[in-house]
């Protein structure tokens, strides 16, 4: 039994030691000054320090300030808004007992199963039509609605969970149909729409397809669009500078991943169909 | 579905002609329709642009009607086989491999002390992006990069291998690459499958003298399947749809070698401008898709299947 256990222990050991090796190569040449960087010692510790003449490398390069600002825009926006839509067709769906409420649920849903790689030329044509490509309102809207439909599977399966009698107690209080769903189911869906939140935060400000189909300019493209563009430029950046960027950008879902990884996992359970 | 709509417990009519009812008819439709309307405009409505569009000859701005010529051209496109061999690599790779380690990380970690910090190593790559992975790994698997070092350091064979360079090779050492990556989400729903697998069963086990394999195969792998039904069908649907790692590493090549038909699909329409072309290979993308999720869940939800461990724990 014993020595099971330790098994246990070396098994776990070596995977994370493999786990870790990228992640110290990541660290340990993002770190190292251009100068010192040549190609062959990449698992040396480096001597000097250039972590943040290689950040303000990258960023320079790539532009990346305009960039984070608008990825911003588009992770925090995007999923706050479909996380609210979300809820209020789930709300409406279990709660106000749409007439055909599945089929509806069904037609939301839907739109997961598609792949994004089928949507890619009519949207950019279409926006370039409409004259939202390579804009802002243009990358919200598409967010937005990417991240509709599993915030609606989410906020359904929390809603059916909700007792009837508490809406019918609201309503014969003489609560209106926005005021129970704004003032009772809202708030006491917090948990949820924080876990729905935080997944669609992290898809948004991940995603490199929409944004390299959808977007040109620096100040309009999202962040992995920016680093996609350091990176196929590698003649021009030297790898320490790209592996900066690299580290920068990811920084962000990182910490709020390690930071929130229970509402991860409330999201994972919630998502289940 | 797996939880109970307490509603619906009660009949149907109840309610009907209620105040209740009155009052909620109109608001219904009102609370849906912005959902609807979105998922329509930008989801449906380019999704069937791009099925007429696979039957013209499209180049943006000019169009004409051929019929099926471009699905005529699918099959005697060498590139497109290419795409088609390497795509059902990635499904089998990423089914096979993130899954498998997803499981056996999250049952080492189990009911271990400090589990949830020997999770982490294998948390964190999950968080990072398909971008930030395919930089890295670009950089690791570069010629002459740190794999090769460290495999000639230890004096093994490969240490001057072109990772990058040969097919299949390629595909292959980048689906490891995207294993590094993907095994996060499968350790979190199988360790939320672990956490929610009732003591008794288990305790009963042990003193019917069941060893540690045969508690898992006979108590905990039947009692983990609605997730592994669940881990299996996302990887299923992420490994046909695998573009960012390929697009960022290799672009496809070199010589369109290491092409999925995401990237395939995306290199003919966006770069070649053929949008009519690449219209064909997004159909047949997700055809592949449609069938393969279709089989798989009328295959899960077959009758035999082992208990329900509904919904995990709350």
């Amino acid at each position: 039994m014993k020595a099971v256990k330790s098994l246990r222990y070396v098994v776990l050991a070596v995977l994370s030691a493999i786990w870790l090796a990228p992640v110290y190569l990541l660290i340990v040449n993002a770190i190292r000054p251009v100068e010192e960087y040549d190609g062959t010692e990449n698992w040396t510790p480096p001597h000097g320090f250039g972590l943040f003449t290689n950040i303000a490398q990258a960023w320079e390069r790539a532009d990346l300030g305009p960039s984070i600002g608008s990825t911003v825009l588009y992770s925090v926006l995007g999923p706050l808004i479909a996380v609210v839509l979300g809820a209020m067709a789930g709300f409406a769906i279990t709660v106000l007992r749409l007439r055909h409420g599945f089929a509806w649920f069904i037609v939301v849903f839907g739109g997961t199963v598609l792949p994004m790689q089928m949507l890619l030329v009519p949207l950019f044509l279409g926006y370039a039509g409409g004259g939202i490509y390579d804009s802002q309102v243009g990358l919200v809207l598409i967010y937005t609605t990417i991240s509709v439909p599993l915030a609606a599977l989410m906020m359904r399966n929390f809603f059916s969970g909700i007792s009837y009698s508490l809406f019918e107690a609201a309503i014969m209080d003489g609560a209106s149909i926005p005021r129970v769903f704004g003032q009772i189911y809202l708030p006491m869906a917090r948990p949820a729409l924080i876990a729905v939140f935080i997944l669609q935060f992290t898809f948004t400000w991940n995603d490199l397809l929409l944004g390299l189909s959808l977007s040109r300019s620096d100040n309009v493209r999202p962040v992995m669009t920016s680093l996609s563009s350091l990176q196929s430029a590698y003649a021009g950046a030297t790898v320490p500078v790209v592996l900066a960027g690299a580290l920068i950008v990811s920084l962000p879902t990182v910490l709020v991943f390690l930071l929130t990884q229970r509402f991860f996992t409330r999201g994972l359970t919630l998502s289940q169909i | 579905m797996m939880q109970l709509d307490y509603g619906r417990a009660r009949p149907r009519g109840a309610h009907r002609g209620s105040a209740v009812q009155r009052s909620t008819r109109w608001w219904a439709p009102g609370f849906v329709a912005p959902s609807v309307l979105l998922v329509a405009v930008l989801l449906y409505l380019p999704f069937l642009w791009s099925v007429i569009t696979s039957f013209t000859d499209s180049d943006g701005s000019q169009s004409d009607w051929v019929g099926l010529a471009n699905y005529g051209r699918l099959f005697s496109d060498p590139a497109l086989l290419t795409a088609i061999r390497n795509t059902l690599f990635w499904v089998i790779g990423t089914v096979v491999l993130p899954v498998g380690l997803g499981l056996l990380i999250a049952m080492l970690t189990y009911n271990i002390k400090g589990g949830q910090y020997f999770r982490l190593p294998f948390l964190l790559p999950y968080a990072l992006s398909g971008t930030g992975t395919a930089v890295v790994w670009g950089f690791v698997l570069m010629n002459g990069g740190a794999a090769s070092s460290f495999l000639e350091a230890l004096h093994a064979p490969g240490a001057d291998s072109l990772w990058l360079q040969s097919s299949p090779l390629n595909t292959i050492v980048l689906i490891l690459a995207s294993t590094w990556q993907m095994i996060g989400v499968n350790v979190l729903i199988f360790v939320v499958g672990l956490q929610a697998i009732p003591t008794e069963p288990l305790e009963a086990a042990t003193l019917d003298g069941a060893n540690a394999w045969q508690r898992f195969r006979l108590v905990i792998w039947p009692l983990l399947r609605p997730l592994t039904a669940v881990a299996i069908g996302l990887a299923l649907v992420a490994g046909l749809k695998t573009f960012d790692i390929v697009w960022i590493v290799t672009q496809g090549g070199p010589g369109r070698t290491s092409e999925t038909l995401a990237v395939t699909m995306y290199r003919d329409s966006f770069v070649a401008g053929d949008y009519g072309y690449g219209s064909a290979v997004a159909v047949l993308l997700t055809l592949v898709t449609g069938i393969a999720s279709v089989l798989y869940l009328r295959q899960q939800l077959s009758p035999k299947r082992g208990f329900d461990v509904d919904g995990g724990g709350k």
